[in-house]
C-alpha cells in the first residue's frame, strides 16, 4: 500500500482533537487537585534558622528558592506569613508532639506538647476567641487524616464564612444561589414553553421574527444582559416602585438597589432562548403519527398540544430547564451589576414574613470564586477556597449536564418506541 | 383562552429580548455629546477588545474548526459519540473557572515562559505532520487517533515545559505577567466547543452521497475532505468563525480576570488591556444613573451589542443559507 496523500495532516487534526480533550481532562483534573487539595490537612513543620531561631507552621508555598511558612495567628488571620529562603534553614522536622489550635475566627495557631500545652498555646492569641478544634496533624495516620479532610469538606459545604471570607464555609452562598435559580425558573419556564409552544403551533411572519430574534439576541454577550438589568429593572422598574410604595424610606432604596428580584429577571432573560430550543426541538420530534391520531380521534388542536403533545415532551421541558439552570449558575458577570455582595448580611430566605425577600442583596457562589482569588485580603487562603468553589461549581455544572444528556437519550428511545 | 396565555408569554419574551437594544438607545438619547476624553478612551478599551479577541479566535478558530473537520469525517463513530458530549461538557464550564485558572496557575507559569509557548506552537504541529507522513501508511485507520496522540502530546509539552524551565536564557519576558497571550490561550479554549459544535454540524449536514461519490471515483479520505466536504460546507465553517468571534469579543469573566484591566493602545500581545465587557463589569455598579460616566458605559454597551449583533445576524444569514442549500442537493 503506497503513501496515501493527507496522512500528516489528517495527524494534524487529529491533533486539535486531541488537544481539545486534553484540556478538558486537565481541566477537570487541576480543578480536583487545587479545589479537593485546600481541604487537606497540613502537617506542621518546624524550621531551625541559619540565625538560630526556630519557626513552627505550616508550609503554604515551596519553590526552588523559598519556603512560605504560615506562623501561629495571634493578632489576626492572614498576617503571619514568613518566606524563608531555603539557604538560611537548617534543618526541618515535624515533630509528632506538634498540636494546631484552631480558633473558631479561623485563625491558626502551633505550638508543641512537650514545651507548651494546647492551652498555652491557646492563650498566645492576643484577642480573645472561642477555640474550635486542636489537631494533632503530625501524629496521625493516613486514615486519621482522611477523616479530618472530609471534616473540612463538611464545614466547607454546611457553614457560614467567618473571618470576611477567609475561612469557614460557603453555606449562604449556595442558598442565596439555588434560591436565585429557582426563582429564575420558575420566571423563564412559562415564558419560555409559552414562546416554543408559539414557534411550534403557529406559521406566520411572526412566528419567523420571532424565532430569529431569539436566535440572533441568544448570542449577545452577557453583559449586555447586566447592563439591561441594571439599567431597567434596578434603576428603572425598581426607582418607580420605591417612589410608589416606599417613599418614606427614600432615599434609601428599596428595590432601586440590586437584589435578588433583579437578578432573577436578568437571568430569565438570559436563559430563555435555552429553554425555547429545546422545548420546541422536543415538540418537533414527537412522531406526526401521534398528533394525527389524535386529530383523527376528533380532538381539537387545543386538546392535542395539551393533553397530549406537552405531556409526552415532558422530558424536553426538564432538558430545558436543566440547560437554563447550568448556564444560569455560571453566569457571573451580570450578576455583578444586579446586586451580588461578598458577603450579605442576611439570606434571602428566612422565618420573617414574608419569607422570600426579593429585594434583598445576595451572595452568589461564581462571584465567590472571582472575590476569593482576585479581591480576597489573604491570597494564600483566597485561592485554594476559590478553587475549592470552583471545583463545587463545575461539579454541580457537570452533574446537570450530564442528567440533560441523559434526559435528551431517553426522551429519544421513548419516540423510537411510539414510532411503528 | 390558553392560545391567548401562548400568545401574551410569546409577546413578554420578545419585548424582553427587544428591550435590550431599546433601553440602551433610550438611554443615550438625551444626547449632550461626552468629552474628548471620553471618546479616546472608548477607542482605547475598543482596542483592547479587538486584540484580545484577536488573540482568542487564532486559538479558538483552528482548533474547534480542525477538531470538527476530524469528527465529522475521520473519526471512529464510537469516539465521536465521546467526544461531542465531552466538548459540550467543556463549553459548559463557567467562564469564571477558565479566568481563576489563567489567572492563579498559568499567568504565573506564562510569565517566564512565553518562549517555551512559542517553540511549542510550532513543535507540536510540525511533529504531527511529520510523524504522520512517517507512519500514517502504518496506521491502517485514523478513528482512533486522538486517543493514541494525547499522550503523545501531554508529553511533549510536559518535556517542553521542563526544558523551557531549564533555558531561561532565551526567555521573552512580557509586560505584565496578565496579558493579550494569556486571555487569549484561556479565552480560546473555552470558546473552541462553540466553533467546534457550530462547524460540526455544518459538515455534518452534508449530504452522505456526496463523499460516496467522491469515495466511488477514488478520492481517499483526505481527498473527499478538501475537494467535497470543505467547499459543500465552506459557509458553515465562516459561520462558526464569527459566531466564534462574537463570543470571545463580548465575554467577560475571562477577560476580567486575566488582562489587568489597565488601558493599553497598541498592539503588542504580550501587553495588558482592558475590554468593553471588563470596563461594563467593574465600571457599571459604581457609576450613578444618568451620569456621564454612566452614559459612555451605556455607549460602549451599545457599542458592543451592535458588534456582536452584526457578527451573529451574518453568521446566521451563512448558515441559513447553507441549510437552504443542503436542503435542496438532498431533495434532489
Amino acid at each position: 500500500m503506497g503513501r496515501r496523500e493527507g496522512d500528516g495532516k489528517i495527524w494534524l487534526l487529529a491533533g486539535a482533537t486531541a488537544t481539545g480533550l486534553g484540556v478538558l481532562l486537565c481541566l477537570i483534573g487541576w480543578l480536583a487537585i487545587a479545589g479537593l487539595g485546600a481541604f487537606w490537612p497540613l502537617s506542621v513543620t518546624e524550621m531551625q534558622l541559619r540565625n538560630g531561631s526556630a519557626l513552627l507552621g505550616e508550609i503554604v508555598f515551596e519553590d526552588s528558592g523559598v519556603i512560605a511558612l504560615r506562623t501561629s495567628e495571634i493578632d489576626r488571620i492572614g498576617v503571619a506569613y514568613r518566606r524563608v529562603p531555603r539557604i538560611d534553614i537548617v534543618s526541618q522536622s515535624q515533630p509528632a508532639d506538634a498540636i494546631t489550635v484552631v480558633l473558631d475566627d479561623g485563625r491558626r495557631l502551633f505550638g508543641r506538647e512537650s514545651t507548651t500545652s494546647a492551652a498555652r498555646v491557646f492563650a498566645l492569641a492576643s484577642r480573645p476567641a472561642l477555640e474550635r478544634e486542636v489537631q494533632h496533624v503530625n501524629a496521625l495516620d493516613r486514615l486519621a487524616r482522611m477523616r479530618l479532610f472530609f471534616g473540612n469538606v463538611g464545614r466547607f459545604l454546611a457553614t457560614p464564612p467567618t473571618a470576611s471570607n477567609l475561612d469557614g464555609g460557603v453555606l449562604p452562598a449556595l442558598i442565596d444561589t439555588v434560591v436565585l435559580v429557582l426563582l429564575m425558573s420558575m420566571i423563564v419556564m412559562p415564558l419560555g414553553i409559552a414562546t416554543a409552544i408559539h414557534l411550534h403551533e403557529q406559521r406566520s411572519r411572526s412566528t419567523r421574527f420571532v424565532r430569529s430574534a431569539i436566535t440572533t439576541l441568544a448570542g449577545i454577550p452577557s453583559i449586555v444582559y447586566g447592563v439591561l438589568g441594571l439599567g431597567l429593572f434596578v434603576h428603572g422598574v425598581g426607582g418607580s416602585i420605591d417612589q410608589w410604595f416606599y417613599a418614606d424610606r427614600l432615599p434609601v432604596p428599596t428595590f432601586a438597589t440590586g437584589g435578588l428580584l433583579w437578578a432573577s429577571l436578568t437571568l430569565a432573560l438570559l436563559t430563555v432562548p435555552v429553554v425555547v430550543v429545546s422545548v420546541e426541538e422536543g415538540l418537533a420530534r414527537i412522531p406526526a403519527g401521534l398528533r394525527d391520531g389524535s386529530l383523527a380521534l376528533g380532538a381539537t388542536r387545543e386538546e392535542t398540544l395539551w393533553r397530549l403533545l406537552l405531556p409526552a415532551a415532558r422530558p424536553a421541558l426538564l432538558t430545558g430547564l436543566v440547560l437554563a439552570i447550568a448556564r444560569a449558575a455560571g453566569a457571573v458577570a451580570p450578576m455583578m451589576l444586579v446586586g451580588v455582595v461578598k458577603l450579605a448580611p442576611t439570606l434571602p430566605i428566612d422565618g420573617d414574613f414574608p419569607f422570600l425577600h426579593p429585594s434583598r442583596q445576595f451572595m452568589h457562589l461564581g462571584f465567590g470564586i472571582y472575590d476569593a482569588a482576585l479581591a480576597s485580603s489573604d491570597a494564600i487562603r483566597g485561592v485554594p477556597r476559590a478553587y475549592a468553589c470552583a471545583a463545587l461549581l463545575v461539579a454541580v455544572v457537570v452533574a446537570l449536564n450530564l442528567s440533560a444528556i441523559l434526559l435528551r437519550h431517553r426522551l429519544r428511545e421513548r419516540y423510537r418506541a411510539l414510532e411503528y | 383562552m390558553r392560545g391567548a396565555l401562548v400568545s401574551a408569554g410569546t409577546a413578554l419574551v420578545l419585548a424582553g429580548m427587544l428591550a435590550i437594544p431599546l433601553y440602551l438607545m433610550a438611554g443615550l438619547l438625551p444626547w449632550s455629546g461626552l468629552p474628548a476624553d471620553a471618546w479616546s478612551r472608548l477607542a482605547v478599551i475598543f482596542a483592547g477588545t479587538l486584540r484580545a479577541g484577536a488573540c482568542a479566535v487564532l486559538v479558538a478558530v483552528p482548533l474547534g474548526v480542525a477538531t470538527a473537520m476530524f469528527t465529522a469525517h475521520f473519526c471512529a463513530s464510537r469516539l465521536r459519540a465521546w467526544i461531542k458530549p465531552s466538548l459540550e461538557m467543556l463549553e459548559a464550564v463557567p467562564t469564571v473557572v477558565f479566568g481563576l485558572i489563567a489567572t492563579t496557575t498559568i499567568a504565573p507559569w506564562l510569565a517566564t515562559h512565553v518562549a517555551t509557548v512559542l517553540a511549542l506552537l510550532v513543535v507540536v504541529p510540525a511533529l504531527l505532520l511529520t510523524g504522520g507522513m512517517a507512519l500514517g501508511q502504518r496506521v491502517q485507520s485514523y478513528g482512533w487517533l486522538p486517543f493514541w496522540l494525547l499522550p503523545l502530546i501531554v508529553a511533549v509539552v510536559a518535556t517542553g515545559a521542563a526544558l523551557g524551565a531549564q533555558h531561561d536564557a532565551i526567555a521573552i519576558v512580557p509586560e505584565s505577567p496578565w496579558n493579550a497571550v494569556l486571555v487569549g490561550l484561556a479565552l480560546g479554549f473555552a470558546s473552541m466547543p462553540l466553533v467546534f459544535s457550530v462547524a460540526e454540524d455544518a459538515l455534518f449536514l452534508v449530504p452522505r452521497t456526496h463523499t460516496q461519490a467522491a469515495f466511488a471515483l477514488g478520492a481517499t479520505r483526505w481527498q473527499a475532505l478538501v475537494s467535497v466536504l470543505l467547499p459543500a460546507a465552506g459557509s458553515g465553517l465562516m459561520a462558526a468563525a464569527l459566531l466564534g468571534l462574537s463570543r470571545c469579543l463580548g465575554e467577560t469573566m475571562i477577560v476580567l480576570m486575566a488582562s489587568g484591566n489597565t488601558p493599553i493602545a497598541g498592539f503588542d500581545p504580550l501587553a495588558g488591556l482592558r475590554s468593553i465587557s471588563a470596563d461594563l463589569a467593574l465600571g457599571m455598579p459604581e457609576a450613578a444613573a444618568a451620569s456621564e460616566p454612566y452614559r459612555s458605559l451605556l455607549l460602549a454597551a451599545l457599542l458592543l451589542l451592535v458588534l456582536t449583533l452584526a457578527l451573529n445576524c451574518l453568521a446566521e444569514a451563512v448558515r441559513e443559507r447553507l441549510r437552504r442549500r443542503m436542503h435542496a442537493v438532498a431533495g434532489a
